[in-house]
C-alpha cells in the first residue's frame, strides 16, 4: 500500500485519464437513459491498448463520474439520470422547485465525493476481509435486504400507506412480467412479444418520473423551477456547512453504500434507497423527508458513490462483479490478461490493484471541482432555458435514451405508456415512487425468496432458511425498526404533549 | 398564439371528488385478479409463488384503500388546472414519434416530437425571432445527440 503505487498513479497520463473519465462519466450519467454501465461499456474498447492500471483508472473514473452525474437530472428534472439516483429525486426535485436547486447540486457533489472516498478507502485497506461479506450473503439475506428496501414505501406514501403499499405491490407484479428467471415460464405477457423481455428498469424510471413532469410543465405557463434572485452561483459554502452538520449521516450512508456495493447484484440504487431509509429513520421530527430535506440527498448520493469502491472489492478479490459496471470492467481486465484474486493485492511497485485504487482516489477528488463546475452550468441552463425549448429537448432525450438501452422502439412506447399511467395514478394519490421501488427490488426479492424456498424445502428447514442466520435476523430487525420506529416516536411525542 | 384561456376551466375538478381514487383502486384490484388468473397457466410452482403473493398484497391494499375511501372520503387532488390540449399534444406527438420512427427514420421522427413539444410548451406570444431561435436550438440539439448516439455510442438509430 506504498508510496510507489501512489506515484505510479500520479503520472500525468493517469491524471489526464482520470479527469477525462470523470468529465465524460458525469456528462453521460446526467443524460436520462444512459447508465453508468453503458458509459463504461462504450469506452472499454479504447482501453485495450493502454497499460492495465491506466485502463482501470479511466474506467473507474467514468464509473464514479456517471454515478454522480445521475444526480443532475434527478434534482433538476425529477428524472434519475441513472437508477442509482432514484432516491435523489425524493428531496432533490422538491428542493429545486422551491429555488434551492443550486444548493442541492452542490450538496450532491460533496456527498458523492465523500462517499466515493470512503468506498475507495475501504477498497484500499479492507478489500480482502470485506470480500468475505459478499460470500456471507445467501438468498435469504438478499430477500430480506430487498424487503428492507421495500419498507421505504411507508415513507414514500404521502400519508396514505395503503395506496403506497398497493403501488409497491403493483411494481412487484410489473417486475415479474416476461420470462421467469428461475423456471423460465412466460408470465403476464398475454401473448405480446413486446412484453417478453419485461419492463426495463431504466425505461420505466424515465417514464414514471420524467413524463409526468413534462405533462405538468406544458399545461401551465409557470416557470419550471423557482429562481432565487439574490443567488448568483452554486452555493458551495452553504452546501459544505450542511454537509459538515450532517457528518453522521454522511459517514453512515457511505458505510451502507460500501457494504451494499460489495453485495453482487445489489448496486447503487439499492444502496441509495437503504441509506435514505436509514437517514429518515434517524431524522429529527422537524426534518421533512420527501419535501426537500438536504439530508435525503446527502444519504443517497454518498451511498451510491460509495458502491463504486465497494463494488470493486468482490470484483478484484473474488472475480465476482459487485455491480453491472464492475462486470464490464472485469471483462476488460480479462481481455488485458489480468487475473483477479487476492494475489492482485500483493503490494509492490508493479501492483495493478493499488495503483488503480490510488487512481480512483484521485478521480474521486477531481470530481469535486469538475462536479461543482458542471453542476453550476447544468443548473443555470435548466433554470434559464425557455420552457418551449426545455420540454421538447427533455422529451427528445427520454426517447433517444430509452431507445438506446435495447435499441428497441417498443421500449419507447412502454416508457411513454408508463409515464401517462404514472401521471394519472399520481394525481389520485398513488405516488410513482413505490411502483418504482417494487419494480427495482422485485427481481432481487423474488430470486432470494424462491431460492430460499427451494433450499428450505429440500433441507426441511424453511424457518431456518429465512430467519436462522444472524445477518437475516439483523436485517429483519432493521426492517421492523424502520417500519415501526416512526410510529413509536410519534406516539411518544403525542404523549408528551 | 395567445396565452391559453383554458387555465381556469377545470379548476372545478381540484376539490370535492374521490371518484378517480376509487377507479384507480378498482383498476389495481382487477390487475391483481388478472395476475392470479395468469399464474394458473405456469408449469412450475416456483414461477407463480411470488406474483401470487404480490397480487394478493395488491388486492388487499387496494381493497382497504377503496373501503377507506368509501367510509371516510378524501377529495383527490385531481387533474388540477392546466390546458388539456397541450398535454394531449405532447403525449400524442411523442407516441407518433415512436410509431413513425421505423418508417421515416429517427431524425425526422424526432422533428415531430420536438415541434409538437415546442408548440405544447409555448405559452408566450410567438415571434419570428423566437421561432427561429427555438427551431435552430432544437435542430442543433437533435443533430448533436444523433451524432453522439449514432457515431460515438454506436447506437443503431433507425
Amino acid at each position: 500500500v506504498g508510496i510507489d503505487n501512489f506515484l505510479a498513479a500520479l503520472t500525468l497520463t493517469n491524471i489526464a485519464l482520470a479527469l477525462f473519465g470523470v468529465v465524460a462519466g458525469t456528462i453521460i450519467g446526467s443524460i436520462p437513459g444512459l447508465t453508468a454501465t453503458m458509459a463504461v461499456a462504450v469506452l472499454v474498447p479504447i482501453t485495450f491498448s493502454m497499460e492495465p492500471a491506466s485502463a482501470l483508472i479511466l474506467l473507474g473514473a467514468i464509473y464514479t463520474g456517471a454515478i454522480y452525474g445521475g444526480a443532475y437530472a434527478a434534482i433538476l428534472l425529477n428524472t434519475p439520470g441513472t437508477p442509482s439516483a432514484i432516491a435523489t429525486t425524493f428531496d432533490g426535485y422538491p428542493m429545486a422547485k422551491r429555488g434551492d436547486g443550486d444548493l442541492a447540486v452542490a450538496l450532491a457533489c460533496f456527498a458523492s465525493v465523500f462517499g466515493g472516498l470512503v468506498g475507495a478507502m475501504a477498497l484500499l485497506f479492507l478489500a480482502p476481509p470485506l470480500s468475505e461479506v459478499a460470500l456471507a450473503f445467501g438468498p435469504g439475506e438478499y430477500f430480506w435486504l430487498s424487503i428492507f428496501g421495500l419498507s421505504l414505501i411507508a415513507a414514500l406514501s404521502n400519508g396514505n400507506l395503503m395506496k403506497g403499499l398497493a403501488g409497491g405491490a403493483f411494481g412487484l407484479i410489473l417486475s415479474t412480467v416476461g420470462v421467469a428467471e428461475i423456471s423460465a415460464d412466460i408470465r403476464l405477457t398475454f401473448g405480446s412479444q413486446t412484453l417478453i423481455s419485461g419492463f426495463g428498469v431504466v425505461g420505466a424510471l424515465i417514464g414514471l418520473y420524467c413524463i409526468p413532469v413534462l405533462i405538468d410543465l406544458v399545461a401551465v405557463p409557470d416557470r419550471h423551477l423557482k429562481i432565487e434572485d439574490d443567488v448568483k452561483s452554486v452555493r458551495i459554502g452553504e452546501a459544505a456547512a450542511i454537509a459538515m452538520k450532517s457528518k453522521v449521516n454522511l459517514i453512515r450512508s457511505s458505510i451502507i453504500g460500501t457494504l451494499v456495493g460489495i453485495l453482487p447484484g445489489a448496486g447503487g440504487s439499492v444502496a441509495g434507497l437503504v441509506a435514505y431509509s436509514e437517514a429518515k429513520r434517524n431524522a429529527s421530527p422537524d426534518q421533512k423527508f420527501g419535501e426537500g430535506e438536504p439530508d435525503g440527498i446527502i444519504a443517497t448520493e454518498s451511498a451510491n458513490n460509495a458502491t463504486v469502491g465497494g463494488g470493486f472489492i468482490p470484483t478484484l478479490v473474488l472475480g465476482i462483479p459487485g455491480t453491472p459496471p464492475d462486470a464490464v470492467i472485469l471483462g476488460a481486465l480479462l481481455v488485458q490478461g489480468v487475473r483477479t484474486g487476492p494475489t492482485l493485492f500483493q503490494s509492490g511497485s508493479d501492483s495493478i490493484a493499488y495503483t488503480f485504487i490510488y487512481g480512483l482516489l484521485i478521480a474521486t477528488i477531481l470530481m469535486l471541482p469538475v462536479g461543482l463546475l458542471i453542476g453550476r452550468y447544468a443548473y443555470k441552463s435548466i433554470v434559464t432555458i425557455p420552457k418551449a425549448v426545455l420540454v421538447p429537448t427533455v422529451g427528445f432525450m427520454t426517447i433517444i435514451g430509452t431507445f438506446a438501452i435495447h435499441n428497441s422502439i417498443s421500449d419507447v412506447g412502454i416508457m411513454i405508456g408508463l409515464g401517462v399511467f404514472g401521471w394519472i395514478v399520481g394525481r389520485f394519490g398513488f405516488s410513482a415512487s413505490p411502483i418504482v421501488l417494487g419494480l427495482i427490488l422485485g427481481p432481487i426479492a423474488e430470486q432470494g425468496f424462491v431460492q430460499s424456498w427451494i433450499i428450505g424445502s429440500a433441507t426441511n428447514d424453511l424457518i431456518g432458511m429465512f430467519f436462522g442466520r444472524p445477518i437475516s435476523q439483523a436485517i429483519v430487525a432493521f426492517t421492523l425498526l424502520s417500519l415501526f420506529y416512526p410510529l413509536f416516536v410519534g406516539r411518544r411525542q403525542r404523549a408528551k404533549k | 398564439m395567445s396565452r391559453d384561456n383554458s387555465l381556469n376551466n377545470d379548476k372545478k375538478s381540484v376539490k370535492g371528488s374521490n371518484v378517480g381514487s376509487l377507479i384507480v383502486s378498482i383498476f389495481f384490484i382487477l390487475a391483481g385478479f388478472l395476475t392470479l388468473f395468469d399464474t394458473q397457466s405456469y408449469t412450475d410452482a416456483d414461477s407463480s409463488v411470488f406474483p401470487q403473493a404480490a397480487a394478493i398484497l395488491l388486492i388487499l391494499c387496494a381493497s382497504v384503500s377503496t373501503i377507506q375511501n368509501l367510509i371516510r372520503p378524501m377529495a383527490d387532488e385531481g387533474f388540477g388546472r392546466g390546458s388539456w390540449w397541450r398535454r394531449l399534444l405532447l403525449v400524442t406527438t411523442m407516441l407518433l414519434t415512436c410509431f413513425a420512427m421505423p418508417y421515416i427514420g429517427f431524425l425526422l421522427a424526432a422533428v415531430i416530437s420536438f415541434v409538437g413539444g415546442m408548440i405544447a410548451a409555448m405559452h408566450d406570444r410567438w415571434s419570428l425571432k423566437a421561432l427561429i431561435v427555438y427551431l435552430g436550438s432544437g435542430a442543433l440539439i437533435m443533430v448533436v445527440f444523433y451524432m453522439l448516439f449514432r457515431y460515438a455510442l454506436y447506437v443503431p438509430l433507425p
